[in-house]
């Protein structure tokens, strides 16, 4: 690219950490969506409690407030809205894609299913008893099937998003405070979120999840402010939080080997397993956010290890951060089943780990390319009518 | 291969001349026609209270709750399901002992549904001996994860309770399946569940898996016809593995 004109001096330089752990998110979603694969023994679910839907809920809730707090700050309340419903609107679009994948592999399973053997318990029953129904409801978000889970409560975080940016900036406790709230009583009172078919929940339960979301939202916005008790803040709690993320390291280590080999003890999983997903359970939560004070504390924004030319594809991942997703889902599904048709052996398992993740960084580097390539004639174009910066 | 030949040479004869002689139908599987690694029914198995009811030839009596495959409705009547064959097998390894197998299998039930059944259908009949086929439904239902294991967990304790001895059967091996219904997490739950309390889990899965892989069977392209037969055959080979299971556990 020749040098365009840059951005203007004021914005500061991007957070690489979003794109870089945003993007080893997705990697990690791609991963462990690929059942019975072995490397779901090196992702984050095998070292911290958390796992990556922790991590992209988080950074998503970050980003969008990063993004959409600068429309709120130069444009006015009723245009960040407007942005923000209309990246809502492209996350549906993104899950009813989803939905028709999980249509085409349903279709193909129901050769298995006409088998006695499967049928009686295995039909995908109540898409194929009602097909008329499970549309209508997968378009109202209400079945989340496999893995169409996690857009629906991204999208049901969007909706209300235009009310926690604005009342983030007007006053940050008055949408914090309900939201913690809101949280511990999922905890306390188990509630949670009907879905289709009857008797079914929300697999990322939102009235829970939305504390990660705004969380992710207010801290961002805490990040802007004042640098001094930030850091002292950081200073005293990166020894907790760095006590907390050894152990939970050592517990998931062992967890990992015990399974592989029964002489080494689980430890504390009588205690510990199993932990709540669904509801995000206190255990989530805190291992999660020792890891953020860890990384906030301990790595820069533009730390070096993430600008090195093997980081980058993770960096590009991040930054393209929906299709990527939607393209990881939809290769899991694809490596699976070329897994489950042909071989399960070790060499199809490595095989479609690269070949999956390397279509994934490709993917995100011609995005990238053509969003640069986009964004040249309109510069040129700015340059002609002179209205430039 | 090598281990497979030796399987397979010698006793396919001998289960071709016995099925010959004892006029079985051919839904009937003869001993070496499913062959497993022997891994797979290499357990570490404590199964106390049926051992002691063996050895002091007492009466045993073992429930198998769980869901349609337990009940063998694909191969069209419970006297071709596997815990009909587990019964015939351990009256013949101990047949000292009275043993009666109840099926108290009920398609399309979670793990939460068959919990509820203890009451009623395993506790009155004062078994030595719970089998816990679990986990199909749940996964096609797609229950939370946690929910499942927390049910199985309650399960487990209220077995233990009461001082019966359980083992947990997982799930078919269905190929194609897996794309569509997330198997693998229902898995890895139940046999946590089972290790950390210290429980046996029948690998029903990977058996099923690896007769998939070697040809014994085919769960892909079966003919119409053939179907019925293949279930009762593939039950007669789970019931049999499982008394082969249950006779090691019981020195």
């Amino acid at each position: 690219m020749s040098a365009a004109p840059a951005s203007p001096p004021s914005a500061p330089p991007r957070d690489l950490r979003l794109d870089f752990f945003r993007g080893l998110a997705l990697i990690c979603i791609f991963i462990d969506h690929i059942p019975e694969n072995y490397l779901n023994y090196v992702t984050i679910s095998s070292v911290a409690f958390s796992d990556a839907a922790e991590l992209f809920i988080f950074i998503s809730g970050f980003t969008a407030a990063l993004v959409y707090g600068r429309a709120l700050a130069t444009r006015g309340a009723l245009i960040a809205t407007v942005q923000v419903l209309r990246r809502a609107w492209q996350l549906y679009v993104a899950h009813i894609f989803l939905f028709v994948i999980f249509i085409a592999e349903v279709s193909y399973t129901v050769r298995t299913f006409n088998n006695p053997m499967y049928n009686e318990e295995m039909g995908v029953g109540d898409f194929l008893e009602h097909p008329h129904i499970a549309v209508v409801q997968a378009m109202l978000l209400q079945f989340q099937p496999t893995f169409l889970d996690i857009l629906p409560l991204y999208i049901a975080m969007l909706l209300i998003f235009p009310l926690v940016l604005v009342g983030l900036r007007w006053r940050p406790l008055a949408v914090v405070i309900p939201s913690a709230l809101l949280y511990v009583a999922v905890q306390v009172g188990n509630i949670t979120v009907p879905a289709y078919p009857p008797g079914n929940t929300w697999t990322f339960n939102p009235l829970a999840w939305q504390f990660l979301f705004i969380s992710g939202a207010a801290l961002s916005q805490l990040a802007a402010g004042s640098r001094g008790s930030r850091a002292r803040f950081l200073a005293i709690a990166a020894w907790p939080a760095l006590a907390i993320a050894a152990g939970a390291l050592l517990i998931h280590i062992s967890w990992t080997l015990h399974s592989v080999w029964d002489a080494v003890p689980a430890i504390l999983a009588h205690q510990l397993w199993p932990t709540n997903k669904s509801n995000l359970s206190p255990v989530r939560l805190v291992s999660f956010f020792a890891l953020v004070t860890l990384v906030a504390r301990w790595v820069s924004p533009q730390a070096r290890f993430m600008r090195v030319a093997v980081a980058w594809p993770l960096v590009l991942c991040g930054r393209h951060s929906l299709e990527i997703f939607c393209l990881s889902i939809l290769l899991s599904a694809l490596g699976h089943f070329l897994m489950s048709e042909i071989n399960t052996g070790f060499t199809m398992q490595l095989g479609v780990n690269i070949v999956g993740i390397a279509v994934m960084c490709l993917t995100a580097a011609m995005l990238d390319w053509y969003r640069a390539v986009q964004r040249v004639p309109v510069a040129t174009a700015g340059q002609g009518t002179g209205s430039a910066g | 291969m090598n281990i497979r030949g030796r399987l397979f040479a010698g006793p396919l004869l001998a289960g071709l001349m016995a099925a010959a002689l004892t006029g079985v139908g051919a839904a009937r599987a003869e001993p070496e026609d499913c062959p497993t690694p022997p891994e797979m029914t290499d357990a570490d198995i404590k199964l106390p209270l049926v051992g002691e009811r063996l050895r002091a030839h007492q009466p045993l009596s073992v429930v198998a709750i769980g869901g349609a495959s337990t009940m063998g409705k694909a191969a069209g009547s419970p006297d071709l399901s596997y815990p009909h064959r587990l019964g015939e097998d351990l009256a013949k390894a101990f047949p000292e002992s009275r043993i009666t197998v109840a099926n108290k299998g009920v398609p399309r039930q979670t793990a939460k549904d068959m919990f509820r059944r203890f009451e009623t259908d395993v506790f009155p009949a004062d078994p030595a001996l719970v089998i816990w086929e679990v986990g199909i439904y749940d996964a096609v239902q797609s229950t939370d994860v946690e929910d499942f294991a927390g049910t199985l967990k309650d399960g487990l304790d209220a077995l233990k309770n009461r001082a019966i001895d359980t083992m947990f059967v997982d799930m078919q091996f269905s190929p194609n399946s897996a794309t569509v219904i997330n198997f693998d997490a229902y898995l890895k739950t139940l046999h946590r569940a089972g290790d950390l309390a210290d429980v046996y889990v029948f690998p029903r899965f990977e058996m099923m898996r690896y007769w998939s892989e070697q040809n014994v069977f085919n769960f892909d392209d079966v003919p119409d016809a053939d179907r019925r037969k293949l279930a009762a055959r593939v039950y007669d080979c789970l019931g049999r593995k499982m008394a082969e299971v249950i006779r090691r556990a019981v020195p």
